[in-house]
């Protein structure tokens, strides 16, 4: 351990004698100071700090990325090229220590930056949020700078399959034509019977029973807030519907009956109900009646949810930051790698590829998606074929699922609207980023390095 | 010559030249516009920031543009809506000239992200934010495009004036409030804001042309040409941006599409025809808010502006003449029920001149005018209306006009005909509210007993209201005190009488 601290120590020196941790850590620092001053704001307090946290925290993460990039490429790269890990290699030392080594100074290195510009952020966010008026500063603590929870309806899932199962077999015993299509008659009935459950006719209502869970024991006395979203086949004149609710179930909790809502169709709302709402089991039931001429449609899988105060802030920055830091952890190992094989400017281009590639993914889950890379035509509303989709729409597929390890975290996403990054999320980022990707990459790039003949001419030479 | 001198020298010389380039590059923009060598106009008046990046980014403006534009696009499909302004702000810097971005941009903030919010206050800061990118920076880089002088008065006529959106209420009394800051909380009077003569009058017109872009002398002209209109009312604003477009139009002949010259007059005429169905602001201290009445002072300018219209808008001449003759129709019916019978009479003749074979209720074809007396016509209209109409504006208007008629026969001695006509403003109101309760708010009109007040007061009042002789009259017969000399309005709270209803 000793041996591998020992590079490390080696890597933090490097950093500071070409006074890089000294660069980077102003320009992390001049952003989240300057940003604030140049962003336009939507006007509101909440929109402030949102902006402020997202491109605060993109900015930092950008510039660490790509820091870390560039210097695991160079770090390693440039030792080989330079002749300067012969001198290391043939001390004590394993190669996988030499690896290991750099990537503990590199993150290491990280961790400081992330930590001060982390610091940056958090207190430029409260030192503003301090000076704001004592309304607005409950609006942040409650919506913005807040660590929330979320709770849905039961699952519809088994309910709609049972069902869809038994009218397909009605349908069958009457029409045995069906069975040319057994898998698009199935599918028809399913959509069918969601949207039985979806829809909410005019004059009709529809209610949802949200079960708090274990949270119902703290949120006594706490107001919560609805999120709520609807699609319609018909636009309304004005853009927008009267929505009529109810919270609560009379002579068993408290009821609380706000005014009309004129809310638009195709968009999340949010707003906030009185406390005490949910009854004993910690159930919250809330009714929708529809007073429009049209029929509107709530998602199963984001129509309605119930937002509530799961945590503080600092915690929570805390952890978002930590996702950040394994993506961090992912770009060293990836840079590491590429350059254990190839020159520092391969290794940086390869690794830049790479991540061109990653955010590039919705290219790839849009073709994955259509079945095809071939074009949309736009006037026959259809998509070619292309031979290559044999092979290319696996290929994106597998690289999907892998990308996905590392995207299906969104840290700056959930602290900007106040969500609940919880200590599980933070272990399974660090379980898929760190672990399972990083792993990867960093066994590739050790092995590699151990195989690799260091003293053979260099061309730079 | 050592080395310290030599680069004393270089900046100098470089600071020289700096300032040569510079002197230079004026006359090469204007002879670059001169000779016609770009589509492009050389950006002016642009903050020092934006002259650099859009000098050193070159082409690749656009592409950057194009990325921001996909991400304000994915964001808008989220619902996170709090970096729109941010980058609405880059993208048209970005494509300064285009217009087209900042048509989109504005419209896409008043309209679409506006409705996304259901807080009224929220939906009316998007709208502002719409309207002050367009006013306050489109046409600071495109001083002479009259897309964005038609835009502007497009969402003052449509998305302010109009009633489609819920919130429109809100938004008319907050620009009320607004422009009473810049009126001192009075009726309008432009001279003092043309020539300031107090301390007061100096900031609230450094406040209209500061803040609010707009000019009041160039208002002042507007009023005389198309008014007088109410600038407290955002239509009087969508005529003033509509009649600086084609100023601007004028100025510039050679830029200038036929097609967009036809659509400022349009914005004018069918603002003007707005401002007459309810282009008259009355404040309701009941209420504490904005009511609103006909302006029947401006019903020649509104037929003069349709008549105008079809002349050079050969296209839809048909069109305008039919929506003329319309107008017409309303403005009989409107002043006669506010008892304006000689008014009203010259309009029918009028009509009957100029459209002698068309009919004058539509689903009667037999109505000719000469077949038809005026008084015919209204009744028939107030049928009509009562069964039909679900424009609270118009419904207003004739409500009230039935209780001014009301109070008019009741101080002539017509006591049976002042209690039908009470009687009938009732039933209108009644059939209206039941009409129109599933649209809520946004339709919404006060109660019988308000609108029959505001009536009342209006017409005893010794400034403004009927003669000193039928005042003196309405307040014997509705029992209230002698008029002192002096008042100006009968006494806040004052309950209208009920003899002569129901």
């Amino acid at each position: 351990m000793q041996r591998t601290l020992a590079i490390a120590w080696l890597t933090w020196k490097a950093a500071f004698r070409f006074r890089l941790f000294l660069v980077i850590s102003s320009l992390l620092l001049v952003s989240v100071v300057a940003l604030p001053l140049v962003i336009k704001d939507d006007g509101t307090a909440r929109g402030f700090t949102q902006i402020l946290l997202t491109y605060t925290l993109g900015t930092i993460t950008v510039l660490l990325g790509l820091s870390t990039l560039w210097l695991a490429c160079g770090t390693l790269a440039r030792d080989i090229e330079d002749c300067q890990i012969q001198v290391v290699a043939t001390k004590p030392i394993a190669r996988w220590q030499i690896w290991v080594g750099k990537w503990i100074g590199l993150m290491s290195l990280n961790a400081a930056l992330l930590a001060i510009s982390g610091a940056g952020v958090y207190g430029l966010l409260t030192w503003r949020a301090a000076r704001l008026p004592a309304n607005q500063q409950a609006v942040l603590r409650n919506e913005v700078l807040v660590a929330r929870g979320s709770a849905h309806e039961r699952s519809y899932d088994n309910d709609i399959r049972q069902e869809t199962e038994k009218l397909l077999r009605e349908r069958l015993e009457k029409g045995p034509a069906d069975r040319v299509d057994l898998a698009e008659v199935r599918r028809q009935i399913r959509e069918q019977v969601r949207a039985e459950i979806e829809n909410v006719r005019p004059g009709a209502y529809r209610p949802w029973e949200i079960n708090l869970g274990l949270a119902r024991h703290y949120l006594k006395d706490q107001p919560l807030y609805v999120r709520v979203k609807f699609n319609s086949a018909e636009r309304s004149p004005s853009g927008t519907f009267e929505a009529l609710w109810q919270f609560g179930v009379p002579e068993k909790t408290e009821v609380y009956r706000p005014g009309p809502m004129s809310l638009a169709p195709d968009t999340f709302h949010e707003f906030v109900i009185p406390p005490n709402l949910f009854d004993e089991n910690g159930v919250l039931t809330i009714v929708f009646v529809n007073p429009n001429n049209s029929t509107l449609l709530f998602p199963l899988a984001d129509g309605m949810e119930v937002l509530y105060r799961e945590g503080g802030f600092t915690l929570n920055f805390i952890r978002g930051l930590g996702i950040i830091f394994c993506w961090m952890a992912l770009l060293c190992s990836i840079g590491l790698a590429a350059a254990s094989l190839l020159s520092f400017p391969v290794a940086a281009f390869f690794a830049l590829g790479l991540l061109t590639m990653t955010l590039a993914s919705g290219t790839m889950a849009s073709a994955v998606e259509q079945g095809t890379i071939a074009e949309f035509n736009s006037e026959t509303s259809t998509r070619g074929s292309s031979p290559a989709d044999i092979l290319v729409i696996p290929a994106f597929k597998g690289a999907l699922a892998i990308i996905n390890l590392a995207k299906s975290f969104s840290p700056v996403d959930s602290l900007s609207t106040g969500r609940s990054i919880t200590w599980a999320q933070l272990g399974a980022a660090f379980f898929q980023i760190v672990g399972v990707l990083g792993g990867g990459f960093s066994l590739a790039g050790i092995w590699i390095l151990h195989r690799r003949e260091l003293a053979v001419a260099q061309g730079t030479q | 010559m050592n080395s310290r001198f030599k680069k004393i020298i270089l900046v100098v010389l470089a600071g020289v030249m700096l300032v040569v380039s510079s002197r230079v590059q004026v006359l090469l923009n204007r002879a670059r516009n001169d000779l016609g060598l770009t589509r492009v106009e050389p950006l002016e008046n642009a903050p020092p920031v934006l002259a650099f990046t859009t000098v050193a980014l070159g082409g690749f403006r656009g592409l950057i543009s194009n990325i921001l534009w996909i991400r304000a696009n994915d964001l808008q499909e989220q619902d996170k809506f709090f970096e729109m302004a941010q980058l609405a702000d880059w993208i048209t810097k970005l494509e300064p000239h285009f217009v087209q971005v900042w048509l989109v941009q504005s419209w896409n903030m008043a309209y679409n992200i506006s409705v996304k919010f259901k807080d009224y206050p929220d939906r009316w800061r998007w709208v502002e934010r719409g309207i002050s990118l367009l006013r306050d920076q489109g046409l600071v880089y495109n001083p002479n495009e009259i897309l964005i002088y038609r835009e502007l008065a497009w969402f003052f006529q449509h998305k302010m004036g109009q009633n489609l959106d819920d919130a429109n209420m809100l938004y008319k009394q907050v620009w009320a409030n607004q422009m009473s800051e810049v009126f001192g909380k009075k009726t309008p009077n432009l001279d003092e804001l043309i020539h300031p003569q107090t301390q007061d009058q100096t900031n609230r017109a450094r406040l209209l042309e500061e803040h609010y872009k707009m000019n009041p002398a160039f208002m002042k002209e507007v009023d005389e040409r198309y008014g007088p209109l109410e600038w407290r009312l955002p239509e009087a604003h969508a005529i003033y941006w509509a009649a600086l477009g084609l100023q601007k139009a004028r100025e510039n002949p050679s830029k200038i599409k036929q097609d967009d010259l036809i659509t400022l007059r349009r914005v004018i005429y069918q603002s003007m025809q707005m401002s007459f169905q309810r282009g008259r602001l009355v404040t309701n201290p009941f209420a504490k808010r904005f009511e609103f009445g006909p302006n029947l002072a401006i019903i020649p300018k509104v037929s003069a502006a349709y008549e105008q219209a079809a002349e050079e808008d050969k296209a839809t001449h048909d069109h305008i003449l039919r929506a003329h003759r319309n107008i017409i129709r309303d403005a009989i019916y409107y002043l006669y029920t506010h008892a304006r019978v000689s008014d009203a009479n010259y309009w029918w003749k009028y009509m009957a001149e100029k459209y002698p074979e068309k009919a004058v209720l539509d689903s009667r074809p037999e109505t000719l005018p000469a077949k038809m007396t005026m008084e015919g016509y209204v009744v028939a209209r107030v049928q009509e209306d009562v069964s039909e109409t679900m424009s609270r504006d118009r419904m207003k208007a004739i409500i009230e006009g039935l209780l001014v008629n009301s109070y008019t026969s009741l101080a002539i001695g017509e006591d049976e005909r002042a209690a039908g006509y009470k009687l009938l403003a009732r039933q209108a109101l009644t059939t209206y509210v039941s009409k129109t309760k599933d649209r809520g708010e946004a339709i919404q009109m006060s109660s019988f007993d308000e609108i029959n007040r505001e009536v009342f007061n209006r017409m005893i009042d010794p400034v403004e209201g009927v003669p000193a002789e039928m005042r003196a009259v309405l307040r014997t017969l509705t029992g209230l005190p002698a008029e002192t000399p002096g008042g100006t309005n009968a006494p806040p709270g004052v309950a209208a009488p009920e003899r002569a209803g129901t």
